[in-house]
């Protein structure tokens, strides 16, 4: 009989410390107590997001080094930024992370990387910080141990897609275009889009 | 409703949505289905499926006949979506700024004259416009929850299965699904969750294991969390699968327990200070005509020549309530993945209401808790089945605490009220308050004997531990300095403890 409950329970944890039976110190206590599953003990993002949005980043980082090394460097900062924010569960380091990583790609774009490079470093670096983000809300959420492979492939694929998409466009008009165009007029060409796309939605 | 978006918008337009709430373990959130505040008329079934049962699909029950036109047209024959609460979409604001950055590497890149700049802004502004389209989908899901067994013995590793189909015609980009576990049940294997992607007629299936407790448990609502391919929008949803899990320990044999001397006037075998009929000797008295033969000391006859008559103490049985401890303070443990003092209590009133049962003495069962449960003394086996039910499964013992508020005096007049004449009380507290302490002392006071059985929660590792369990010690010793018997027993050793206080407490 509860015998067996006893004995299973009471061998579980009998090392632990806290919750003494006394007057103030017992609210709420012990129904966190029996309502802990694993999720409660393992918040952490789920590796296969840190592993992905490492990767982004690492991919960010060696485009950005390709063109210049001060950008390449902020860049592996921001892939450290990223990597320090999902251990310790902050968005806000993450987006310390993103801010870096904007500035290198500025940096290596101030230092006349190739527009291609850039690309990549730029898409790298979004795709990056998203998975990273997403992981750290599903470890919020859903925790470290549930089974999370499929939806951080479709966040990071769609993240991925969403990121090729735009930069094989910009990159298709500029070259359509024909390179000689003064900057002025692709950021008018810019803004023409953007017009469209919100006036369309 | 073919169109899913448009059920979106219409979802995103309700006001009257309980927001905020996520509190998936709270048995109470699961509020009506039908509540209300679905007012968009898309809930469209209860899903029936239950137990071990997995493929039965869903008996739909509409609510009412404009419900039955959209459901008709949202489903289709295959399965019922599972009804479901709705809650505002919320935007998570995780890519905010990301314009910003975007434009202030096109501003850069015009400053600086650097296509390439412009070029990376416009890959931000990409992210931006991914960002703002797409709107968290509404999942329609068909859940069904089955368990590995229904009727599980306290310990048993019970497997639960849930399975989740996309039973909408909208893909689910990012669907995360929390289970309500019952409060009282631990989840040892495998978290209660899963995050996936649904497309259109697919599904999704996670087990995980909790170990049964004592008592009835139902299942909370599945609360499902979707968001749009970016996760810039999330949307929760509850979803109403009813499981339920009944776990009814054997009692186990007790040993004898010690009563103390209030007794009724009908045989038994607690040992009165009452001459008569009996086995223990108890005084000598001078011979009265009528006295059995056989009771007369024929050895003092033979020295003195005197008749006199041998009494022994009558044995009687006695009428005792179990009263279990069960307001919040008494749910505490000597650490957070032990069992609780309730538990422990409620253990050592099974063993304490059959061993008494079958002494003979007539056992009723109360809880001081804020829910009533009352069990009026009595005896047989119908009385033995019902006072095990009431020990598993009454909600006043459950394993977690109710949350209700408790009144003490009220508690205390309703209880002397039901309480018989002769009864004497069993007190299963941890003594974690005062509270526990002074009703003791007034149980007692109002002449039903009290003995206090105590298990100990207490820990020694900080300080504040060693001065709850400083402060536990003192209220054991303020009652029995009082008179009031007082047991205390970590652990499994109530029998060893009870064993102890048979041998210390003569009568």
């Amino acid at each position: 009989m509860s015998g067996a409950v006893r004995d299973g329970e009471s061998g579980g944890g009998s090392e632990g410390e806290s919750e003494a039976g006394g007057d103030g110190s017992s609210d709420g206590g012990p129904a966190a107590d029996l309502t802990a599953d694993f999720h409660e003990t393992d918040a952490r993002p789920p590796t296969v997001a840190i592993v992905a949005s490492l990767a982004a980043a690492g991919v960010a980082a060696t485009a950005g080094a390709v063109a210049s090394p001060i950008g390449g460097a902020l860049l592996g900062v921001a892939a450290l930024g990223f990597l320090g924010g999902a251990l310790r569960r902050s968005t806000r380091v993450l987006t310390w992370g993103a801010a870096v990583g904007v500035v290198g790609v500025a940096v290596a774009g101030y230092r006349g990387a190739p527009a291609e490079a850039l690309l990549v470093a730029a898409v790298g670096l979004a795709v990056a910080w998203d998975v990273a983000d997403h992981g750290v809300g599903l470890g919020e959420q859903v925790g470290r141990g549930a089974r999370v492979r499929r939806n951080v492939a479709v966040h990071a694929g769609t993240s991925l897609l969403v990121g090729a998409l735009a930069a094989g466009l910009v990159y298709g008009v500029t070259l359509a275009v024909g390179g000689g165009q003064p900057v002025a007029a692709l950021a008018l060409l810019l803004a023409g889009g953007i017009a469209l796309t919100s006036a369309v939605r | 409703m073919s169109d899913p978006r448009g059920e979106v918008a219409s979802g995103s337009a309700d006001s009257a949505d309980s927001a905020g709430s996520t509190d998936t373990t709270d048995p109470a959130d699961s509020t009506d289905p039908r509540s209300d505040e679905d007012e968009d008329g898309v809930a469209v079934g209860i899903d029936s499926a239950r137990g071990d049962d997995p493929d039965a699909t869903a008996t739909g029950v509409e609510s009412d006949a404009a419900e039955r036109e959209d459901d008709a047209a949202a489903t289709g024959a295959a399965e019922t979506p599972t009804d479901r609460e709705r809650r505002r979409e919320v935007e998570t604001d995780r890519w905010l700024g990301i314009a910003g950055a975007a434009l202030a590497l096109v501003g850069l890149g015009v400053i600086v004259r650097q296509s390439s700049l412009v070029l990376a802004g416009a890959v931000g502004v990409g992210y931006a416009v991914y960002a703002r389209a797409g709107d968290a989908p509404t999942p329609t899901l068909a859940v069904t929850r089955s368990v590995s067994d229904e009727t599980p013995a306290p310990g048993d590793e019970v497997r639960v299965t849930v399975r989740a189909e996309n039973v909408g015609e909208a893909a689910l980009p990012d669907l995360r699904l929390v289970d309500g576990v019952p409060p009282g049940l631990a989840v040892v294997d495998g978290p209660a969750r899963v995050a996936t992607a649904l497309r259109p007629g697919t599904a999704v299936s996670f087990e995980y294991t909790v170990r049964a407790a004592r008592g009835d448990h139902e299942w909370g609502p599945l609360t499902a969390i979707t968001r749009d391919a970016a996760g810039a929008r999330e949307r929760t949803a509850d979803l109403d699968a009813p499981t339920a899990v009944s776990c009814t320990p054997e009692l186990s044999a007790g040993g004898d327990l010690p009563l103390r001397g209030l007794t009724t006037v009908h045989h038994g075998r607690v040992p009165t200070d009452v001459g008569g009929a009996g086995v223990e000797f108890h005084a000598t008295r001078e011979y009265r005509r009528g006295d059995p033969v056989k009771r007369i000391d024929w050895n003092r006859r033979a020295r003195t020549g005197e008749l006199s008559t041998v009494e022994h103490r009558e044995e009687r049985s006695a009428t005792v309530v179990l009263l279990v401890d069960a307001r919040e303070s008494a749910y505490v443990a000597a650490d957070p993945d032990a069992e609780t003092a309730v538990e422990a209590s409620v253990a050592a009133a099974g063993q304490a209401f059959s061993a008494l049962l079958d002494g003979g003495d007539r056992v009723g069962i109360a809880a001081l808790s804020p829910l009533d449960c009352w069990l009026p003394p009595g005896s047989g086996t119908v009385h033995a089945a019902r006072g095990r039910e009431t020990l598993a499964t009454d909600p006043a013992l459950a394993p977690t605490p109710s949350g209700e508020r408790f009144y003490r005096s009220l508690w205390l007049r309703r209880f002397r009220r039901r309480l018989p004449a002769d009864a004497q009380v069993l007190f299963f507290t941890p003594l974690a308050d005062d509270t526990a302490a002074t009703l003791a002392r007034r149980i007692d006071a109002h002449g039903h004997l009290v003995t206090v059985l105590s298990p100990d929660p207490t820990a020694t590792e900080t300080a504040g531990e060693r001065l709850t369990a400083f402060e536990r010690r003192q209220r054991l010793r303020t009652l029995r300095s009082g008179g009031i018997r007082a047991l205390e027993w970590r652990d499994d050793s109530f029998p060893v403890a009870v064993a102890a206080a048979t041998r210390r407490w003569s009568r």
